[in-house]
């Protein structure tokens, strides 16, 4: 009897194919993908009918948690060769400046000083939203715990304290920081928010209209009539 | 494919080296690359959010004479409302909507109470839905608004078929262009009766609802609306409705 000799197959698949396609796949991820930004909160923004998309430069958004908490976040000029000055980080140093001079001159008592350290802290945060006197301190933290911080939606010293203050000699905080984004400096983000364009508002399609309606008529007081509205595109059968 | 193979031309030669294969395993590469896609696809925002621009009046008094006030035949108010739950969550109807109610009224409202029942003689205020398109058909408050502003819409409605066979320019940049500025015109002519539209929110009314009151806005071409505040006479409207309409 013969024996029946099975022949070894060679079980190895060739990969090279499934590599191609993995790349061509990361490459287009890498080249559309736009980073989300970190958010205290997550809201979902109402859907419109308008088609006019959310600009990435020299804008100012603010965000309303659900909750009534104010956060904004600065984005300054998206061209390499005004990086140095305009460019987001360099324009939150700047705009932290000015706003903390116009706090201390109203508030000569109880002033708020901050350190080159903290300085550079707060050009490298998105979206901050404490008071003025809690600064110093979020500001010294390490990142993880300003996240923490940050994030809680049930802690006294998050986001950006606001009242129907109309009086412009004294401003409450949040008028103060508009203030201060509007005199960066930066003609460019000065342009888009007289335009309406650098001005951004987001809000969770369930907050209460009284809840956002504190941040319309501030700016309105501010004279920021033109704002945008963040919004989601209408889906076919809305 | 990823093997390199070296043959020694056919020839056999004595003290030739072996036929040898080069193969180079490339599951690892794919391994990472898969890792490194997840990674993408997991920080990646696709849809960007889009704006919408609106521009409020200034909180500067206005002396009186000085205001531009609306006729009363154009006006029109829309009350915006929100039905919402003990624990402030916005409720929502069987088809899953969340009930959003506009009320609305034409012109200046009425508060004659003649026979002192506590109840108004002439309430204008009607109640209506945030409801879109019903195929071709307007449906809620889009059919109020459209019907206000008819006159301006047929006339859009010819410039949008020009745009549409591309009438203006062959070039689609221009076609739009002039398309738009036609639009503006027709929108801002003041020999066609247009409406004015006053949109207001109650304090629970959710910001979804204001959102979908600007968009009927554009929806329906209407160039002259404002945001207001709400104010007393609002309130007494609704709660006389209310009261002559209890919810079921």
């Amino acid at each position: 009897m013969g024996k029946v000799k099975m022949k070894r197959k060679s079980t190895l698949i060739d990969m090279t194919a499934m590599s191609d396609v993995t790349v061509l796949l990361l490459t287009f991820f890498m080249l559309t993908s736009t980073f989300l930004q970190k958010e205290p909160v997550t809201v979902l923004t109402p859907s419109s009918v308008s088609e006019q998309k959310v600009p990435t430069a020299n804008l100012a958004s603010i965000l309303v948690s659900p909750e009534g908490k104010i956060f904004i976040s600065i984005a300054g000029d998206a061209d390499a060769d005004t990086k140095d000055t305009w460019g987001s980080e360099a324009l939150r140093k700047t705009i932290l400046d000015e706003a903390v001079t116009l706090y201390n001159k109203q508030h000569p008592s109880n002033p708020v000083q901050l350190s080159v350290a903290q300085r550079e802290a707060f050009s490298k945060i998105n979206m901050f939203g404490v008071p003025f006197q809690v600064l110093p301190q979020f500001l010294s933290m390490s990142q993880t715990d300003q996240d923490k911080f940050i994030t809680d939606m049930t802690q006294k010293g998050v986001g950006i304290p606001i009242n129907d203050n109309k009086d412009m000699e004294h401003l409450n905080e949040f008028q103060i920081w508009m203030r201060a984004i509007y005199n960066s400096g930066n003609d460019n983000l000065q342009k888009a928010m007289k335009k309406g364009e650098g001005i951004a508002v987001k809000a969770d399609k369930d907050t209460p209209y009284n809840t956002v309606h504190d941040v319309l008529d501030n700016l309105q007081t501010m004279k920021m009539n033109r704002f945008s509205i963040m919004t989601a595109l209408k889906t076919e059968q809305e | 494919m990823a093997q390199i193979e070296q043959s020694d031309g056919g020839k056999k030669k004595k003290g030739a080296q072996k036929k040898m294969s080069i193969h180079v395993d490339f599951t690892p590469m794919v391994d990472m690359n898969m890792l490194l896609i997840t990674f993408f696809m997991l920080c990646t925002t696709m849809i960007k959010s889009q704006t919408l621009t609106i521009s409020l009046p200034s909180n500067e008094k206005v002396e009186q004479n000085q205001m531009n006030k609306a006729k009363e035949s154009e006006a029109i108010t829309l009350i915006l409302t929100t039905e919402r739950n003990a624990n402030g969550d916005v409720k929502n109807d069987e088809s899953g909507r969340p009930m959003n109610t506009v009320y609305y009224y034409e012109g200046m409202p009425d508060f004659t109470d003649e026979n002192g029942d506590g109840l108004l003689d002439n309430n204008k205020l009607k109640a209506e839905k945030f409801v879109g398109n019903d195929g071709k058909l307007q449906q809620g408050i889009r059919k109020i608004l459209h019907d206000r502003n008819k006159l301006v819409l047929e006339k859009i409605e010819v410039e949008k078929s020009k745009w549409r066979n591309k009438e203006f320019s062959s070039i689609s940049a221009i076609n739009d262009s002039i398309y738009q500025s036609r639009a503006r015109e027709i929108r801002n002519d003041s020999t066609l009766t247009r409406p004015v539209v006053i949109i207001k929110a109650t304090p629970e009314a959710s910001w979804e609802s204001l959102i979908s009151a600007l968009d009927e806005m554009q929806i329906n071409q209407i160039s002259r609306y404002q945001i207001d505040n709400i104010n007393k006479n609002d309130s007494v409207l609704i709660l006389d409705y209310l009261a002559k309409n209890p919810k079921k």
